[in-house]
């Protein structure tokens, strides 16, 4: 059942006891989880912390805590599972789900007692007597009247035709409603989407019980940040929560213009600003950045030479020189870093990039640090889905949590320079896969395989970070791409993911978010189709389900089996 | 002669200044007391001299001994104190019971002081408050009662002190009484989070 009141329903109920809570691997869930572990830290609420990575993860974890445990939160993992029947939990024991994955499990919305959505609720879900029948006593008056037979023979007969009409009726009208519910459950199920922020809903909670702090509120941007950057809202929706939030910020920074009312250089300042959508150019360079990030890259074509003059030829009418542009962004002549945002807007007005620019917010502390959230929110998910070895997958993702702390801030250096690496792996993979024509349209699909052993496949074993290069390598192709009808299709990609085990890691997006379904992804019941249809060794694990992992040899029987099914 | 050797056990003293214990260098001292004796025997022998036979050209080497004899008495004395206020740390450190090492590095007289100090301390804790307290659990004031605890190994199932059971798995997060997670942090199971 859906919370309606947050702070008497939920946390007032879990204040003073303890709690389990379950946060899974993105980046939007670990801000959650700091703005929750803030407000617990407030009011000394015992807790314990649990990384989770897929569905089997959750199980496992539930059942070793799940001793003398009464209360489990869980933060973007588990609204999309039928909780009850695969946890199999006592009976007082309640589930808190804050999960922006789409669509719910209904089970767990019509659950009154035990499970308890934080989020709001939404029209597309089916409503319960569509779905469910209380009563199941159909059939047994039949039965009743069936066994006294004491009438007359003319009279039961007559008897027994408005017995067996009736009972034909009550059938037919049963039939009606399976059919109904049948097709009500397809829709409903059928295509994979995203809802609201989860740590925009813990920042709302904090702001409910006046507990919202600039570092609250820092870490809802970043996690709604992280949803625009993995696509899981679109821009217009992003608009709308930024400038939800942009209330909130006005409040939190409110300070006189006056010289002796300005806080402190080393508190935190957030400010709202539009700003460009170039991936880490304050870390970087001016011109890695143009290289490298996804809006400029496509809408260049610079994939060819002739794309690659025009990034020149966009310098050039930038008028910064190529040195400048080349060397550290922090390290630029000081007056052309002050103008070098405004020349770009103007520049790339001419270029045809009207949507360089983005409203966004910026984090100030000290004179050293200034982050922009699209900024953080790359190096957590770098963080986060690291493909070094020294740690295991749970600490990289505590190495995530730790970075978004301000004493943190070596690590969240360390993030950047990840991301800068997931950056450069990706965009030398779109353009292997350009030149060599490895995405390949299958009609009312595109796909590609990453080859093993090219030089960057381990970073693509992660599923970000594939979604990330698969969303670039669809625009890039669809750019470059003379087939009109390139632009309506999605893409499906697979890289490698152990090669000891031999499996691989399959994700499907949506077409390109220009188009009207765009956040809509089919992928998750087709693969489910695909892999019943040819028995293929496939795994459901993550939450979302657009992702799986696959047996190497299943491959091609799968693609198969899903070009048959989607045309 | 003339405070050479006093000289070396302070700075022995001086080595051990990050709060380790070295042996007591019970030669040293030995050697530092004779040589007292020798200053001692020599100024009174002087003094004898002057007083039966009226020289006075001795007195400046009386007044040099004298110096040396209370320089020496003052360094032994820090040696000393200075060694005992290390083991006092020690106490508050370690608990009622020392460590073989540091034990094996105690004079005997020091080793009967500190088992006197423990008890004096152990008695004045028990009378505090209506069932004692332990003063050495908390030497600066704690700032909050809970701390945050990050676990480091698979520790298993740990039973808190209200009967509630917690498993300590490997890269999982707590939020503990600062009381009760304490000595496990002591022995490296969790590690305590500052953020």
């Amino acid at each position: 059942m859906f919370v309606t009141d947050i702070r008497k329903d939920f946390y007032e109920k879990v204040l003073h006891k303890r709690v389990l809570v379950l946060v899974s691997f993105d980046v939007d869930a670990i801000c959650a989880c700091k703005i929750l572990k803030a407000l617990f830290h407030c009011d000394s609420v015992q807790y314990t912390l649990v990384p989770v990575a897929g569905k089997m993860d959750w199980e496992r974890v539930f059942s070793e805590h799940a001793e003398q445990l009464e209360f489990v939160v869980m933060i973007n993992c588990g609204a999309t599972l039928d909780i009850l029947e695969t946890l199999q939990p006592e009976e007082n024991v309640t589930f808190f789900v804050c999960d922006s994955h789409r669509p719910m499990d209904l089970v767990n919305v019509y659950n009154d007692t035990q499970v308890k959505l934080l989020m709001s609720p939404e029209e597309s879900i089916p409503k319960y007597e569509d779905i469910f029948r209380d009563d199941e006593s159909d059939d047994e008056d039949d039965i009743g009247n069936d066994s006294d037979g004491s009438e007359p023979n003319g009279k039961r007969r007559r008897f027994d035709e408005d017995v067996l009409e009736r009972r034909m009726e009550r059938r037919r009208k049963r039939r009606e409603w399976d059919g109904h519910r049948h097709q009500l459950l397809f829709d409903y199920e059928e295509f994979s989407g995203y809802g609201q922020s989860a740590a925009m809903i813990m920042y709302d909670l904090a702001w409910k019980m006046s507990k919202d702090t600039n570092d609250l509120l820092w870490w809802a941007i970043v996690g709604l940040t992280d949803q625009l950057l993995s696509k899981k809202i679109d821009r217009e929706t992003y608009v709308l929560e930024a400038t939800e939030l942009n209330r909130h910020v006005a409040r939190h920074n409110h300070r006189g213009d006056e010289e002796e009312d300005s806080v402190s250089i080393n508190s935190m300042r957030i400010s709202f600003t539009s700003e460009l959508q170039l991936a880490l150019y304050r870390h970087w360079s001016l011109f890695e950045s143009l290289r490298h990030s996804s809006y400029t890259a496509c809408n260049l074509k610079l994939w060819t030479l002739k794309g690659f003059k025009k990034l020149h030829e966009f310098l050039a009418d930038m008028g910064v020189p190529l040195s400048e542009c080349k060397q550290k962004f922090s390290a630029m002549d000081m007056g052309l870093k002050d103008n070098v945002t405004d020349w770009l807007v103007t520049s790339a007005r001419k270029f045809g990039l009207e949507q360089i620019t983005l409203s966004s917010f910026h984090a100030q502390y000290g004179f050293k640090n200034k982050f922009c959230a699209f900024d953080v929110a790359y190096g957590v998910n770098a963080l986060l889905e690291s493909v070094e070895t020294e740690k295991s997958q749970e600490g990289y993702f505590l190495e995530a949590l730790d970075c978004l702390s301000r004493s943190n801030i070596d690590k969240l250096a360390h993030g950047l320079e990840l991301s800068k690496r997931q950056f450069r792996a990706t965009v030398n993979t779109v353009q292997s896969l350009l030149d060599m024509t490895q995405v390949i349209s299958a009609g009312s699909f595109l796909y590609a395989f990453i080859q093993e052993g090219t030089p960057d496949t381990r970073y693509f074993a992660r599923p970000n970070c594939l979604g990330m290069l698969a969303r670039f390598t669809l625009e890039a192709y669809v750019k470059m791409s003379k087939n009109r009808k390139a632009r309506t299709l999605p893409l499906v990609m697979t890289a490698p993911l152990n090669l000891e085990t031999g499996t691989l890691l399959v994700v499907g997006i949506p077409p390109l978010p220009e188009l009207e379904q765009s956040s809509k992804n089919f992928f998750g019941r087709a693969f489910e189709q695909a892999g019943k249809k040819t028995s293929s060794r496939i795994l459901h694990d993550n939450f979302d389900s657009s992702v799986i992992e696959m047996k190497n040899e299943d491959r091609s029987k799968f693609f198969d089996a899903l070009i048959s099914l989607l045309t | 002669m003339f405070g050479e050797k006093v000289l070396e056990l302070v700075q022995e003293l001086q080595r051990s200044r990050d709060g380790t214990m070295l042996p007591f260098n019970e030669d040293g001292v030995r050697k530092v007391l004779e040589e007292m004796k020798a200053l001692y025997d020599q100024n009174q022998a002087d003094v004898v001299s002057t007083r039966e036979e009226g020289q006075s050209g001795l007195f400046s080497g009386v007044q040099l001994r004298h110096t040396c004899l209370e320089r020496n008495q003052r360094c032994l004395l820090a040696y000393l104190h200075n060694r005992l206020a290390i083991i006092r740390n020690m106490r508050w450190e370690f608990g009622s019971v020392l460590p073989a090492d540091v034990k094996q590095n105690l004079s005997d007289q020091e080793f009967q002081w500190f088992t006197k100090y423990n008890k004096s301390l152990a008695s004045y804790m028990r009378s505090l408050g209506t069932g004692g307290l332990d003063l050495t659990q908390d030497r600066k004031p704690p700032k909050s009662l809970y701390i945050e605890v990050r676990c480091l190994v698979d520790h298993g199932e740990f039973e808190t002190e209200d009967g509630t059971i917690i498993v300590l798995k490997k890269n999982s997060q707590h939020f503990l009484q600062r009381s009760q997670c304490e000595h496990l942090i002591r022995q490296g199971v969790l590690e305590h989070i500052l953020s």
